[in-house]
């Protein structure tokens, strides 16, 4: 696959939309380009695009994410950058792979298995739980924007959080406080909480709170307020402690809970697939860079799950995810194919 | 065998280490970059950075 292939690949599929849940066309149109570049294409149980090269014992997963957040974005080529929605997050990753694998002498022994995930913008992560159980690989890489000389090792954790408060009906000339502004009060004493408990911590060791929604309501003889928000938490993770203070915060009056806890996750540096990464990017004379993500990804998912070397790795700025501006720039974007040829020629296990 | 940059230990490189591997120094915890095998040759690590983002 030569170099306006490898574009050529990106561009279509751009050109499908393909938000969570409605990935088939794009994956029939993979599978079909991936057969014509040589791999053993196929789909999973899940809807997952699964691409394969190479034979024996060993195997590199690189798993990627073939759906986009709403929104699409017609693709265009503007002064050498490819705007289109999934550019960046994260389809010009999943091209990269299926364009490296194709090109890449792959050592005997080694089978690199791309997979390109469904349903990883939302809440389910269905195609990177559906294959967690399913492979065992000796090194994986996440397809994730990481810039063509950035080396992801690590993403946050996250969890939801919402509190239910009510109380009995109160007159606005009555005295008391009334339900919203005590919830109002719980949220901004939590948030002060956070800012004296992240006080000198980087930003990837700070609990980050967001309030997402707030209503109220009464029917008259009960007044209710429901707040709904999420939280981003460190490698620690301190859920429990968190929990315990939001709760005595709302001691007696309202009823908290955290839920859908994606576990934060940081990966090993010392091993080979970090090594030729490192390798190849400098032959490419670029300076590597080790990158620790605010957001998440499929490595919480996975990560745990293998416990095996892995990294994020692909082209394009992630400040552009999930915006009207998305766009990679193509001669990144082709900077990143040579470089994971590189890699997967390497003897990573 | 290389020094550690910070310290000057011997920093312990396995037989098979490649061109690119992250190793420590086991007296100080910095962390290097193997530039070179033969003759060994370390650098400091690569930087860390902190992205938004997924």
């Amino acid at each position: 696959m030569n170099d306006q292939d490898a574009v050529a690949l990106l561009r279509s599929l751009c050109e499908i939309y393909s938000p969570s849940g409605e990935e088939a066309d794009a994956v029939n149109l993979l599978a079909h380009r991936a057969a014509n570049a040589g791999l053993k294409a196929s789909t999973d149980g899940a809807g997952n695009f699964i691409g394969e090269r190479g034979d024996g014992p060993t195997s590199v997963v690189l798993l990627g994410h073939i759906d986009t957040v709403d929104g699409f974005i017609p693709p265009a080529v503007r002064d050498g950058r490819l705007h289109a929605r999934g550019a960046v997050d994260a389809k010009g990753s999943l091209a990269m792979f299926v364009a490296a694998t194709a090109r890449a002498t792959i050592p005997i022994g080694v089978r690199v298995i791309v997979i390109g995930a469904v349903e990883e913008e939302a809440p389910t992560s269905k195609g990177a739980h559906y294959i967690c159980d399913r492979y065992q690989p000796a090194a994986a890489v996440i397809g994730e924007p990481s810039g063509t000389s950035g080396i992801t090792l690590g993403y946050k954790g996250r969890c939801a959080l919402s509190l239910v408060a009510r109380q009995p009906h109160t007159h606005s000339a009555g005295e008391g406080q009334s339900v919203a502004a005590r919830a109002a009060e719980w949220w901004t004493r939590f948030e002060e909480y956070c800012v004296r408990r992240n006080h000198n911590r980087r930003v990837f060791d700070r609990v980050d709170a967001h309030l997402d929604e707030f209503h109220t309501s009464t029917d008259g003889f009960t007044d209710r307020a429901d707040l709904r928000g999420s939280l981003r938490l460190p490698p620690e993770a301190p859920v429990n402690e968190l929990r315990g203070r939001l709760a005595d915060l709302a001691t007696g009056w309202g009823d908290v809970s955290l839920d859908n806890y994606t576990p934060p996750f940081l990966s090993d540096r010392k091993n080979r697939l970090v090594g030729a990464l490192i390798r190849s990017i400098r032959n490419a004379s670029l300076t590597p860079k080790f990158k620790l993500k605010t957001g998440t990804s499929d490595m919480n998912v996975v990560g745990p799950a293998w416990r095996c070397p892995i990294v994020a790795y692909g082209p394009g700025d992630s400040r552009l995810d999930h915006t009207a501006n998305e766009h990679v720039v193509l001669d990144e974007y082709l900077n990143a194919v040579k470089i994971l040829t590189c890699v997967l020629g390497s003897r990573l296990a | 065998m290389p020094k550690c940059l910070e310290c000057d230990a011997d920093v312990n490189l396995k037989a098979d280490v490649e061109v690119g591997e992250i190793v420590d120094c086991s007296d100080c915890g910095t962390e290097f970059e193997v530039r070179s095998v033969d003759p060994p040759k370390l650098d400091h690590a690569p930087q860390e950075e902190e992205d938004w983002g997924e």
